[in-house]
């Protein structure tokens, strides 16, 4: 191979409209406990004004699929250390506070993930904000001790604003919105 | 029994020593110091300069030409807060160019080990017999002598204040604009090696590093590197620099794609010193090998402790064929011109048709 | 005996719905953060109340039968809350959403700090509204923005927000200097400020001056085609080509210009770039 047929990948490109994105362990469609990397499956038809380059999707996937994860671990087990990788902001804020509450209580929360269908709506041109929108398959139980109290299997939305730091994307704003938000 | 016992002790004490002093190189490092041949008066001064023995070294020349301790030293250890200053003879390599009966001349290849790296300097030096032994002629050093003056400086320095705001969606600064101009990946015998030039498009200074991915056919990364100190970190606005990333055991035919990546900080800077590069020509050094030679010339009124030099090398075509960089021992004083040079491969040679030199430069911080 | 067997059967029967009655809870199904709620609950006795939000937890004792009261400092944060009440029989949940409420404040971003004056879509701000809880706020609203340039009459746009994002892309003006960005949402404003720099070097010329043993470079004021001129600190780089070789120095624009010294023997040609533009060259004594 000489060095004329090698072909640059810059950091910023330019990609079709249309990526679907899936993350993880994702080829099944049966449910995965939550210690698994949950199945992301990204849309980015419809972003804009910034089209989303290969990698970027990818690696955005990828930090949401992982945010779920520690998510579901740090609630269960009531660990605020675990959010400290792909959360950040208000985010990290809230699910501090209430994983605080559920400690002094003696609650947790029980997630079985199911999968998200997200949508890529807004990438803002200088590439600092992503906003996605989620259908998210979750099946959620509420503990007091080793008591369940509450089981409840649903399709939840979620409003997100993903900000790129460092060497990843992190989960600033997660945001239950009603069926008729979008 | 009373006085052979203490004997004895005497004795396998001495042995000992003597063994361990054998078993060090003491009749080696003797034979060395002896001066008995012109290459052994070699051999002497440089063990002398590589155990820092600056006396029994300076007593070891020849002083007809009536060089001094002071400048010998200063030669050899360093000034100015130089590179030299931080360096060691590692090893050294010694060979006759000529020999009469009473005048030789060798060439010695000299290895300093410094905290960037080997530097290598070639010298012939001229050996007389005096006696019974050799004396090794050290060129008076030519130290150059700057008058005193008062130089003005006044060229534009930045400063960075304040800190960054950890409030997201706050006001920030963002960082300096810079911009990869060329990439190109060519295969060496032992490696693979991206070459090329970026550019701060910005109006402020920035330092900056680029990385490089090679990617294998099936997109996943073969390996990554940085451009360590290939590179001019320390950009001015509009200025432009060369840069190199090695990546030592690769093979051109394993990789698919290049991703470049270029991170660029905010920091204070000077526009001084301002260092011109002089009289660049390619010729050849002592050992026929192909170079770049010129001189620096520091245009400023602050010396320069440690400079490096970094060579692009373009073909034709204006694509950068080649990028090396090397250090200099001496520092720069201010209007003083220090020579450099730095290697070109043979196939770079016969391919090149211009060049460009950046400077990068070290200024100790005065306490 | 039929008196006492009737006041039994009467308590029996009194007493009936109470023991029967399944734990009920009937929140609203949607209430504005940070307003205190009420959650009827059906049942008898006392029961455990809890409530689940997105950055709160409560557990309490409450009397079943009665309101629970949640005050407007549990419900802040947007989202879904489960209420779950648990006695002895059971538990009974329901789930309610806590909406955004109205706009109140803002995060402001505008990329980038320093921009080439005449580029388009060069400049972008972003803003993205919440109520006074850090809720994005869903139903649409205005933000209006209000641009000043240092040279020049200010303009406004005002886009709405779609899902608590409102954005806009415009191109610097022709003229360098500071360009105030102020973004409004109802009565809070924030202000940004954009340097508006010059860009790459247009025209670039020098002239020399010779001198016995060397040659003194100056170039005219290093300037934009735009004629702002290029920020002091800016390198310009000199090149000499003559019998002895290449020489070349970078040197900062200071006041305006770039200069420099060269030393010349025989016929030279220099030539002077700032960044990837190039300009005049000069020949010295022929050419070299």
């Amino acid at each position: 191979m000489t060095a004329a047929s090698l072909r640059v990948t810059p950091v910023v490109g330019v990609l079709t409209a249309c990526i679907t994105l899936i993350s993880g362990f994702e080829f099944s469609s049966s449910p995965v406990r939550a210690a698994s990397l949950p199945k992301v499956t990204m849309n980015a038809e419809s972003i804009r004004p910034r089209p989303i380059e290969q990698r970027t999707g990818e690696t955005v996937t990828q930090a949401y699929a992982r945010a779920w994860q520690d998510l579901a671990e740090s609630l269960e087990t009531n660990r605020t250390d675990l959010l400290g990788d792909y959360f950040t902001g208000k985010a990290k804020n809230r699910l501090s506070q209430r994983i605080s509450d559920q400690q002094k209580l003696g609650l947790r929360t029980r997630y079985v993930d199911r999968g998200h269908q997200v949508k890529a709506v807004f990438y803002s041109p200088d590439g600092g904000e992503m906003q996605l929108q989620d259908q998210a398959q979750v099946e959620m139980q509420i503990l007091d001790g080793d008591k369940a109290i509450s089981t409840s299997n649903s399709t939840q939305k979620y409003l997100v604003l993903m900000t790129p730091g460092a060497d990843r994307w992190y989960v600033r704003s997660l945001e239950e919105v009603p069926d008729n938000a979008f | 029994m009373r006085r052979v016992l203490p004997l004895v002790i005497v004795l396998a004490t001495a042995a000992l020593v003597a063994a361990g002093w054998s078993g060090a190189g003491g009749f080696a490092l003797r034979a060395e110091r002896s001066a008995a041949t012109a290459e052994q008066a070699v051999r002497a001064l440089m063990a002398d300069i590589q155990a820092h023995n600056w006396d029994d070294a300076y007593a070891s020349l020849d002083h007809r030409n009536d060089i001094q301790k002071s400048d010998f030293i200063a030669e050899i250890a360093g000034t100015d807060g130089s590179l030299r200053t931080y360096s060691n003879l590692q090893s050294f390599d010694v060979w006759p160019l000529h020999a009469d009966e009473s005048h030789s001349t060798l060439r010695v290849r000299m290895n300093w080990s410094s905290a960037v790296g080997s530097l290598e300097e070639l010298r012939d030096l001229s050996v007389i017999r005096d006696g019974n032994i050799w004396r090794v002629v050290w060129a008076k050093p030519n130290f150059p002598v700057v008058p005193l003056q008062v130089v003005p400086v006044n060229y534009l320095r930045w400063d960075v204040i304040g800190r960054r705001s950890d409030d997201w969606g706050g006001g920030s600064v963002d960082s300096p604009q810079v911009r990869i101009m060329s990439m190109n990946a060519v295969e060496r015998p032992d490696r693979v090696v991206v070459l090329g030039e970026v550019e701060n498009e910005d109006t402020v200074p920035a330092y900056l590093n680029v990385n490089a991915t090679l990617l294998k056919p099936d997109g996943a990364s073969l390996d990554e590197q940085g451009s360590f100190d290939a590179i001019s970190h320390r950009l001015l606005p509009k200025q432009i620099s060369p840069y190199r990333v090695d990546f030592p055991g690769v093979r051109l035919s394993q990789v698919k794609s290049v991703r470049m990546d270029v991170r660029a900080l905010l920091v204070p800077a000077s526009a001084d010193p301002v260092i011109s590069v002089e009289n660049q020509n390619i010729a050849k050094d002592a050992l026929g090998r192909k170079i770049l030679k010129g001189v620096l010339v520091n245009q400023s009124g602050q010396t320069a402790n440690i400079a490096q030099v970094l060579a692009v090398f373009y073909d034709s075509g204006g694509k950068v064929i080649w990028v090396n960089d090397g250090y200099l021992g001496q520092a720069l004083l201010p209007q003083a011109p220090v020579p450099f040079a730095v290697d070109i491969p043979d196939d770079v040679a016969a391919r090149l048709q211009s060049y460009h030199v950046v400077v990068n430069h070290y200024i100790a911080p005065t306490v | 005996m039929n008196a006492l067997l009737t006041a039994r059967l009467l308590l029996v029967l009194i007493a009936l719905p109470a023991i029967g009655q399944p734990i009920g809870l009937r929140p609203p199904s949607a209430v504005a953060a940070g307003s205190p709620v009420s959650i009827a609950t059906s049942g008898a006795g006392t029961a455990t109340f809890y409530l689940l939000g997105p950055s709160h937890a409560v557990k309490r004792t409450v009397q079943l039968g009665q309101e629970v009261s949640i005050p407007g400092s549990d419900l802040s944060s947007s989202g879904l809350y489960q209420a779950i009440a648990c006695d002895s029989s059971g538990c009974a949940s329901a789930a309610f959403q806590v909406l955004p409420a109205s706009p109140a404040r803002f995060s402001f971003l505008v990329h980038p700090s320093r921009v080439p004056v005449n580029t388009a879509n060069a400049i972008n701000a972003t803003a993205l509204v919440f109520d006074r809880f850090e809720n994005t706020v869903l139903e649409p609203s205005s933000v209006a923005f209000r641009f000043s340039p240092g040279v020049g009459e200010p303009f406004n746009r005002r886009v709405p927000t779609e899902l608590g994002i409102a954005w806009l892309q415009m191109g610097s003006t022709s003229k360098q200097g500071p360009l105030r960005v102020l973004a409004s949402v109802g009565e809070n404003a924030e202000t940004r400020v954009i340097q508006q720099v010059a860009s790459e070097a247009c025209g670039l010329r020098m002239q020399a001056t010779s001198g016995p043993r060397n040659v003194r470079l100056q170039t005219e004021p290093v300037r934009d085609c735009g004629g702002n001129p290029l920020p002091d600190g800016t390198v310009v780089s000199f090149t000499k080509i003559d019998g002895a070789g290449r020489s070349t120095v970078d040197t900062p624009i200071k006041k305006g210009v770039a200069s420099a010294q060269f030393s010349v023997s025989g016929p030279a040609r220099i030539s002077v770039a700032c960044g990837v533009v190039l300009g005049n060259e000069i020949s010295l004594g022929g050419q070299p």
